[in-house]
Order: C-alpha cells, then sequence, then structure tokens
C-alpha cells in the first residue's frame, strides 16, 4: 500500500487526495465513541459549485456598480456579499452541537448492501435541516432534526469480504439554507460489522437425521410437530404455514412455526461439500442456513473444530451464520 | 423502483411557496425596471408570471425548445430594433426582463430556478443603476427581502417552511448582513474609471438652459425638484443678496437669449468687499456645465481641478456629470470691477437685432435723452417698469417676434425672464453694456438639514449692467415690478400659483415634515450617493492613518470583517431549547412564581407532585388543590399528547390560583 503511493498520485490523483485528506483528518480527530456532541473544530466547510458560481456574479456585481460610479448598487452587492458569509455561519450551525447518541451496524452478506443505524439528538432550540449521512460508496440517507429532539437514521454501507468489517468513516454534511456552501463531518465511530458468507450454490439440502417421510409429512402442513409459536410473515413463506386463523378473527397475517421433534434435524457439514473451494462452501453453507430457516427447519452446523447445536430462528441462523463468516479468520 | 423509472421520472415540482416567491421576485424586480425597460417588457413578465401561475393547479405544458429559441430570437431582435444596441442599462435590462421571462416557460428544475433568482437580482442591480432617489429605498428593501426570502425556500428543497418563516429568516439574515454591508461600502476603495463603454443616456435634465425666450422659465418654476443645496460655514446671507449665478446669456436676436459659445477666457478682475460667505453646494445633476455659486464667487472650488472662471464670471465644470456634484466656494456679495471693459467684450454686450423691437428702442433712445448719465437711464428705465402698470405673472399670454415691444406696450404682464430681457434690451439700445444672468433667487431654510434648500421654482433671471464709474452692476428688474419676490418665494406673491402647496403648507406638521424629507434626501445625496474615494480618504485621514493608501483600507476591511463575522458567530450560538420551554412549562413556572413564598424554592431533582406536596404540608388549605394540579401537569406532560384545550384549561387553572400569605420569619 505504501509502496503504491506515488504511483497512485499519477493514475488516480483525486481519489488519492482525498485518501490523503482523509488520513489527515483522522489523525487529526482520533477515534470517535457515541456519545459525541459534534464541535466546531471537527466541521469542514467549503463553497459548492452554486457557491462558486454566486461568487462570479457578485465580482459581476461589483464590476457594473464600480462602472457606473453607483453608490446604491455596490451597497446592494456587499449586502448580497454578507447574506452570503451570514448563510456560511448558518451552514455550518446546521451540524455544530448535533449530538451522535448511539451507532449500531447491522451484519450484512459479503458484496451486498448492509444497513446501519446511528441515533442523533438536537437540544437546541433550532432546527437542523438538510442533513446528509453516507458511508462511502453508497446513497446518503437525508434527514431533519428539529428543534429539541432525536431521531434514529439507517442508512446503507457496503458490505465487503466475509469476517469482521469495521466501518471507516461516515461523513454527515449540510447544504442548507441556501445551497451555497457544504458543511461536513468525518465520524469515526467504533462500527463493526459481520458480514457473513454471500449465500450461494445449488446443492440440494442435506437430508434429515431422522426419517426423511417424516419431514415431507412436516413440509407439507400435516403431522404431528410440536406447536412452537408464531411470527411475522415473510414474502418467502409458502401460503400453507399462514396461520389462518388468527388472520380470520381479524389479526395480522402470521406464520405459524412448528418444532421439529428432536432428532429431526439436517445436519449442514462442511464435510459434505469436499471438492469446492473454501468460499463457495461456506456460501453454500450459508445458503442451507437460510434454506432451513425458509422452510422453518432445525438444523445443525458442523464446522471443522466447532459444531453448533440444533436449533432454528432468528438467534440460531446469526450463530450458524456468524461462525461461517468468521470461519478461519 | 427501477433505475428505468427513476430515469424517466419528471423533475420534482417545487413547492407551492416556493413558487410563489420567486414568481413575486422576478415580477418586482420587472416593476422596479419597467421605466427604463422596452414597454413590452413589463406584459411579457405578466404573462409569464400567469402562466405559470397557472402550472400551480393543472400541470403545465412546456413549449417545445423551438418555440423557446424562436421566441429568444424575437426578444434580441425588439431590443436591437428598440435600442440600436444590446449594451447599456436600457437594452441590457429589458435584454434580461426578456430572457428571464423566457426562462420562466421552460423552468423545472431547481438549478433553472436559481438562474430565474439570479436574473431579477441583476434587474435590481439595474434598478438600483438606473434610480437612486431615497423614496425608492424602501422598494428596493422590500425587493431584496423577497428575493433572499425565494433563496431560503429554493434552498429548503422539497419541504419549505411556511412563508412567513421564510420572511423572517430572510430579514435576520438580512439584518446579520447590513453592517458588513456598510462596512464594505465605506472602505472598499472606489475605484474610479469605466471597466466598459456605455452608450449615453437620452433623457434630458430639467434646469437651467443655454438660453431663454420669456417663457421658458415658466415650466421650472412650476417644478420644485431640487437644484442646488448650500450649507454655510457660519452666517447665511439675508433674502435680498441670495443670487445665485448660473449661465451668463448674451446674443439676443430680438426673442430669445443666448450664451456666447466662445465664453471662456480671463476674467476681468474684481475688487471684493465687505463680508464673504464660506459655504458648500450640492448641485442636482443639469445640462449645462455651469457651477452654479453665490454672486460673486472669489476662486474657483478647489474640489474640482479642472473648473475654470469665464470672462463673465461662470464658473465652469468641464467633465459632464450625472451625478450630483459638491464643491467649497467663497462668495463677497459686494465687489466693484478693478479692469475697464474690453472693446470686445462692449461689442458683445451692446449687440442687438438691427431691426427689431422698433417701438422699445425708440422708448430707450428717448429716455436715455432725459437722463443725465448712465446710472440715471438705469433708474429711469426701472421707473419706467415700476409706474408702467406692468404686473408679475407666471401664466403671462404668448408674445410675438418682437417681443419686447409686445411685453411693454401690449401685454404688461410676464415673469422675471420678461423683465430681464425688456430692461437688458433697453439698456443695450440706450448705449449701455448689458446681459441678461440667469441662476436662481432665494432659498428656502431647512432646519433639520441646517442648509439651504433651493429648487427649480427658485430659477430666476436679472440683468447686469456696465456703468463706467463702477463696473459690472446687478440690476434685478423684476424686484421693481413685484417687490415680493425677493424677499419671499413664488408661493407666498402668487396665492393663486401654488394655490395646493400653500393650503398644505398652512398645516405647520405637513411643512415640518416636508422639511424632514427634504433633509433626509440632502443627507442621502451628499453622504450617500455621493460617497467617493475622496470623502473615503478624507475618513482615513480623520481615523488617524498617516498614510492613506491601499495597506490602510485592507487593514480596515480586514480587521471589520473579523469582527463581524465573530459577531455573527455570536449571535448564532446555540441557545439551549429548555430556556424557553413550551406552554406547559410557563404555566409550571407561574404556579412556582405564584408559591414562591409559601416556602423554599422546588428543588432540581423534585417532581411535580413531590413539590406539591411539600408545599401543601406547609398550608393545608393548599394541600388538594396542588395535588390535583401537580395530577394534571404530570398526566400532561407524560400523558397522550393534551390537546390545546386541556392546556388552556391548565393555564387558567394556574392563573386563578391565589398565592397564600408570606411564612412569617421566625
Amino acid at each position: 500500500m505504501r509502496s503504491s503511493g506515488p504511483l497512485r498520485f499519477l493514475s488516480e490523483p483525486r481519489a488519492a487526495v482525498a485518501a490523503a485528506i482523509g488520513r489527515w483528518a483522522r489523525a487529526r480527530q482520533g477515534d470517535d465513541t457515541a456519545p459525541l456532541t459534534l464541535q466546531g473544530r471537527r466541521i469542514y466547510i467549503l463553497p459548492t459549485r452554486a457557491g462558486l458560481v454566486a461568487a462570479v456574479l457578485l465580482f459581476l456585481m461589483l464590476l457594473a456598480g464600480m462602472n457606473y460610479s453607483n453608490s446604491l448598487a455596490l451597497l446592494l452587492c456587499f449586502l448580497l456579499c454578507g447574506v452570503t458569509l451570514v448563510s456560511m455561519h448558518e451552514c455550518h450551525a446546521m451540524l455544530s452541537g448535533v449530538t451522535v447518541l448511539r451507532a449500531e451496524a447491522g451484519n450484512s452478506y459479503a458484496g451486498r448492501v448492509g444497513e446501519l443505524q446511528l441515533w442523533f439528538e438536537n437540544a437546541q432550540a433550532r432546527t437542523r435541516s438538510g442533513l446528509q449521512l453516507r458511508s462511502a460508496g453508497c446513497p446518503p440517507s437525508c434527514f431533519e432534526l428539529p428543534a429539541a429532539a432525536s431521531q434514529r437514521v439507517r442508512l446503507q454501507y457496503q458490505g465487503g469480504v466475509r469476517g469482521r468489517q469495521r466501518i471507516e468513516r461516515l461523513e454527515l454534511s449540510s447544504t442548507a439554507p441556501l445551497g451555497l456552501f457544504r458543511a461536513w463531518t468525518w465520524l469515526h465511530l467504533p462500527l463493526q460489522a459481520i458480514i457473513y458468507p454471500a449465500p450461494a450454490g445449488r446443492r440440494a439440502l442435506p437430508a434429515h437425521g431422522g426419517d426423511p417421510r417424516r419431514s415431507e409429512q412436516r413440509l407439507h402442513g400435516g403431522g404431528d410437530d410440536e406447536w412452537a409459536g408464531l411470527r411475522p410473515l415473510q414474502e418467502s413463506d409458502s401460503p400453507r404455514s399462514v396461520a389462518w386463523k388468527v388472520y380470520a378473527r381479524g389479526g395480522p397475517l402470521l406464520a405459524a412455526q412448528y418444532d421439529a421433534p428432536a432428532g429431526m434435524q439436517r445436519l449442514l457439514d462442511f464435510e459434505l461439500l469436499q471438492g469446492l473451494p473454501l468460499e463457495p462452501r461456506l456460501s453454500q453453507l450459508a445458503q442451507w442456513v437460510l434454506d432451513c430457516e425458509r422452510l422453518g427447519e432445525s438444523y445443525r452446523l458442523r464446522l471443522p473444530q466447532l459444531t453448533l447445536a440444533a436449533g432454528h430462528g432468528d438467534a440460531q441462523q446469526r450463530r450458524c451464520l456468524t461462525a461461517l463468516a468468521l470461519y478461519g479468520t | 423502483m427501477s433505475a428505468r423509472a427513476i430515469a424517466v421520472a419528471p423533475p420534482p415540482r417545487l413547492p407551492a411557496v416556493t413558487v410563489l416567491l420567486l414568481l413575486g421576485g422576478f415580477l418586482g424586480a420587472t416593476l422596479l425596471n419597467a421605466q427604463h425597460t422596452a414597454p413590452w417588457c413589463l406584459p411579457l413578465a405578466l404573462v409569464a408570471v400567469a402562466w405559470r401561475l397557472r402550472g400551480l393547479r393543472a400541470p403545465l405544458r412546456l413549449p417545445t425548445r423551438y418555440l423557446r429559441i424562436g421566441v429568444a430570437l424575437l426578444v434580441t431582435g425588439a431590443v436591437l430594433a428598440g435600442f440600436h444596441t444590446l449594451n447599456g442599462l436600457e437594452a441590457g435590462s429589458s435584454l434580461l426582463v426578456g430572457m428571464a421571462a423566457l426562462k420562466l416557460t421552460e423552468t423545472e428544475r431547481p438549478r433553472d430556478w436559481r438562474i430565474l433568482t439570479a436574473a431579477a437580482l441583476f434587474l435590481l442591480l439595474a434598478a438600483c443603476l438606473d434610480g437612486q432617489a431615497l423614496w425608492r429605498l424602501p422598494l428596493y428593501a422590500i425587493e431584496v427581502w423577497l428575493l433572499c426570502a425565494a433563496l431560503y425556500a429554493l434552498g429548503a428543497g422539497a419541504d419549505p417552511p411556511p412563508i412567513a418563516a421564510l420572511l423572517r429568516h430572510a430579514a435576520r439574515s438580512l439584518a446579520f448582513a447590513l453592517p458588513f454591508a456598510v462596512l464594505l461600502f465605506v472602505f472598499v476603495p472606489r475605484v474610479s474609471g469605466s471597466f466598459w463603454a456605455l452608450p449615453q443616456r437620452h433623457e434630458a435634465f430639467t434646469g437651467l438652459g443655454d438660453e431663454m425666450s420669456p417663457g421658458s422659465i415658466s415650466q421650472l418654476t412650476e417644478s420644485g425638484e431640487p437644484a442646488l443645496r448650500v450649507r454655510f460655514d457660519a452666517d447665511v446671507p439675508p433674502a435680498a443678496e441670495r443670487y445665485w449665478r448660473g449661465p451668463v446669456l448674451h446674443r439676443f436676436d430680438g426673442y430669445t437669449w443666448r450664451r456666447q459659445p466662445s465664453g471662456a477666457g480671463p476674467a476681468p478682475r474684481l475688487q471684493y468687499q465687505g463680508e464673504s460667505y464660506s459655504y458648500q453646494v450640492t448641485l442636482e445633476p443639469n445640462q449645462h456645465h455651469v457651477l452654479i455659486a453665490l454672486e460673486m464667487p472669489q476662486a474657483t472650488p478647489q474640489d474640482l481641478p479642472d473648473s475654470y472662471v469665464t470672462s463673465d464670471y461662470q464658473l465652469i465644470e468641464p467633465a459632464p456629470s450625472d451625478r450630483a456634484l459638491s464643491y467649497r466656494l467663497q462668495s463677497y456679495p459686494h465687489y466693484r470691477s478693478v479692469d475697464a471693459l474690453s472693446a470686445a467684450a462692449r461689442q458683445l454686450d451692446l449687440q442687438l437685432p438691427p431691426d427689431r423691437n422698433p417701438r422699445s428702442v425708440a422708448l430707450a433712445h428717448s429716455l436715455r435723452a432725459s437722463a443725465g448719465s448712465d446710472a440715471g437711464f438705469v433708474a429711469a428705465v426701472l421707473d419706467y417698469l415700476r409706474h408702467g402698470g406692468f404686473s408679475y405673472s407666471l401664466e403671462p399670454p404668448l408674445l410675438d417676434l418682437d417681443s419686447v415691444d409686445d411685453l411693454l406696450f401690449r401685454t404688461r404682464e410676464g415673469f422675471c425672464g420678461h423683465y430681464a430681457s425688456a430692461f437688458t434690451m433697453l439698456m443695450r439700445a440706450g448705449g449701455v453694456p448689458a446681459r441678461v444672468v440667469t441662476g436662481y433667487l432665494g432659498g428656502r431654510w431647512n432646519r433639520y438639514g441646517g442648509y439651504l434648500f433651493i429648487t427649480q421654482s427658485d430659477a430666476h433671471a436679472w440683468g447686469e449692467v456696465w456703468l463706467e464709474d463702477r463696473g459690472w452692476v446687478r440690476v434685478d428688474p423684476t424686484a421693481v415690478v413685484a417687490p415680493g419676490r425677493l424677499t419671499e418665494g413664488l408661493d407666498q406673491l402668487l396665492p393663486g400659483v401654488g394655490a395646493h402647496r400653500n393650503w398644505l403648507m398652512s398645516a405647520d406638521w405637513i411643512a415640518n415634515a416636508l422639511q424632514a424629507w427634504q433633509g433626509m434626501n440632502a443627507w442621502w445625496q451628499d453622504k450617500f450617493i455621493g460617497f467617493s474615494l475622496a470623502r473615503q480618504l478624507a475618513l482615513l485621514e480623520r481615523l488617524g492613518f498617516r498614510q492613506q493608501d491601499l495597506r490602510a483600507f485592507a487593514l480596515l476591511l480586514a480587521g471589520g470583517a473579523g469582527i463581524w463575522l465573530v459577531l455573527v458567530a455570536w449571535g448564532m450560538r446555540p441557545r439551549a431549547r429548555a430556556a424557553a420551554g413550551d406552554g406547559l412549562s410557563r404555566s409550571w413556572r407561574l404556579l412556582e412564581r405564584k408559591l414562591r413564598h409559601a416556602d423554599a424554592p422546588r428543588a432540581a431533582h423534585e417532581c411535580a407532585s413531590a413539590y406539591a406536596a411539600r408545599v401543601g404540608a406547609r398550608h393545608p388549605e393548599y394541600s388538594s388543590m396542588l395535588g390535583a394540579l401537580a395530577r394534571r401537569y404530570a398526566r400532561l406532560r407524560y400523558g397522550p399528547t393534551p390537546s390545546a384545550a386541556d392546556l388552556a384549561q391548565f393555564r387558567r387553572a394556574v392563573r386563578r390560583l391565589r398565592p397564600p400569605p408570606r411564612m412569617r420569619r421566625i
């Protein structure tokens, strides 16, 4: 990386300069921890393109006023200069004093978009408008903080390769109120997400550990599985799994869940996928985990040196995917 | 939403508030320019704005690009046909109005609306360049305010605050910006000189002309427009000596008096006598190059280094100016000529058309023959005018080509121009060199401004004759016809003429208000519009800068701007919300204020009910009432969102509460 520095300045000068500025800001500001109130020192501000155009127009006005030696025109020009500078202050004040209460990173799959959540608070008597929160490479989330209010903001981040991913930097910016200046600040919060292997692979699910026929019955809604409860309906659920009785009583659309009896789990075994390279293998395992969850079945995961107990549901899925994400790291 | 759907979606429509503000700003800017743009500009702008307003209700079908290009060419052609140029104020602002109106028909994206706002701001600039009168200032201020609010609305995007909030915001920004504008106004060096050539303006200035046919001044007398303002260093000359000298007329064709084209030359020397007056003149723009001065100015003004004196004592400023001029002079009302009259000057001021006004010439000859001297001849002519049944009138009958004959023997009615003309002609016919001097007489004292205010209605004409033993002597024939003209304004002299003004002036407060307004105008003209590099340098000197150079300006600008930035930051410092509080908090604080003598104030950790319980324990008769209020407060504060009526009821309950008696100190 270090050796490629000078070459990068030649090949992609903009990106190299941006990276250098980012490193400088990081070194200057240090790491952040929530709760964090934004102070003036860490808020940067530059004119936007519209601001530069406005500067040219104001200069033209100045020339016209000088050309005609006209006091009133000059006063108008200077007044507009003043309004522009006031808007610079206002733009800076949009960020100054905003508090980041808390930040959380949701996990994601390799190469896909994940979600971050940040809680902001505005303790002051003015509205912070036109705020944009952005993570590198993703569209910004726009929001507004009314006076004396707090708000949760969700934004996307780009998941990288499998493993732990630190979200290095978030950018909070605003061009309010006139769009002539853009103030921004960089947040280096301790945000860490686990990037699961991207689910992929078309291999069939391994057979049940118990009697395969019973599994078929279970799939078709029959059988004597144990009633486990209700959960919100997902798009992938088949109409069969809908708890129609609840719906008929005027309730929401819920899916009925059944626990397969003990001994009826599938074993998702790393060793079953011999012949595949490591990453596709993990991807296939991740796919199987999701398949099992969709089917509402109980499953176990076995990796070399690690075996996870049988179960299903969100916690089991997270446990298994995390194990896959961190395998070998 | 798919990528394709995003690509074909129309650009976001601006909210109605933003569109209204922008259209209002554009229309206002067009109206402010209406007096000098082409006549089709205002209708075009109105049509475009009306079309846009319709678009607020129903979706608009924007015209095709070819149609727009066609109209753009049409507008350019119309400007070229009307003004023969695209340069200059009139042509430029006409073009700008046309193009902005056209822009309205294609405006969809925020960027287009920004361009429109910029066009409106430039139109406002053009209006400022065109008219700097004080009365226009509030209009300009409102327009700037409107456009700033429009900019804020544009910046707020799809969900702007209500119009009142936008206007408040804009007003606050402008108030913050004003000190900065004043700083720059005072300390940005006024670079003189043109950066691009401007075509000459076509309009004519009112004022004294280069020629006078009796009758031409009647228009001036009706106009109350300011001509000049004079600020005296010490004493003000008495009314009878307030003769303000302007263009001097020599050539007479029997009907019209004209200036002598080559009037320049060494001025015959004068010997000044008696008291002198030092004063500062602010002269409104006029069409001749003569600087108006109290008779007789002693030297040319220092402030105008190019100015010079002609042989007939006119002060000439060669550079034309469309702005008010300001200069200092010293004058002596009493003077004598030292040098003899040159032959050329004598010939010029004895010139008469040979075969015109024969009866007047005969009259002059007979009067001269019976008078023993030139001075006696002057007295005889004045006597003739005094007792000949002549009267003063601002609406005299028309005169035929032998104008002096017609005046003296038929109409016997006229104003200063008529009598100055007749007197001077009689003098010349009697062999006395004479000329007509035009200028102003009198002036009204403005006690708010502390200056003499001379309007175009004070325009006057009088005669000047050469007497061998005394030199040039001023003779005002109007004074013998209407003696009051000298000491009073026309209004008092002729009740019929300025009847409406007299009626107005009869109320003291109106007269005072008018004077105050004139005083403000004078200040505006002198201090604001006339602000120049010379004034800036003088200011720097007064501020103690030894060298009035660019560094001094830079220092002041940088220092002032720094202080201003700090002050603005301080003005925008964060304010905690809790201090203001909502209505419920205010009501509760009122309750605590009422109970302040009942017990110790509420501690920070005490909730409403604990506080109420404590006070209730001290004053048992209040216990239940305070407990109920505290419960209501808690329900309103922490329960489901209360209605306005509930809050108002709580407030009333707190207001009705009668505070318990003061605790007795033990």
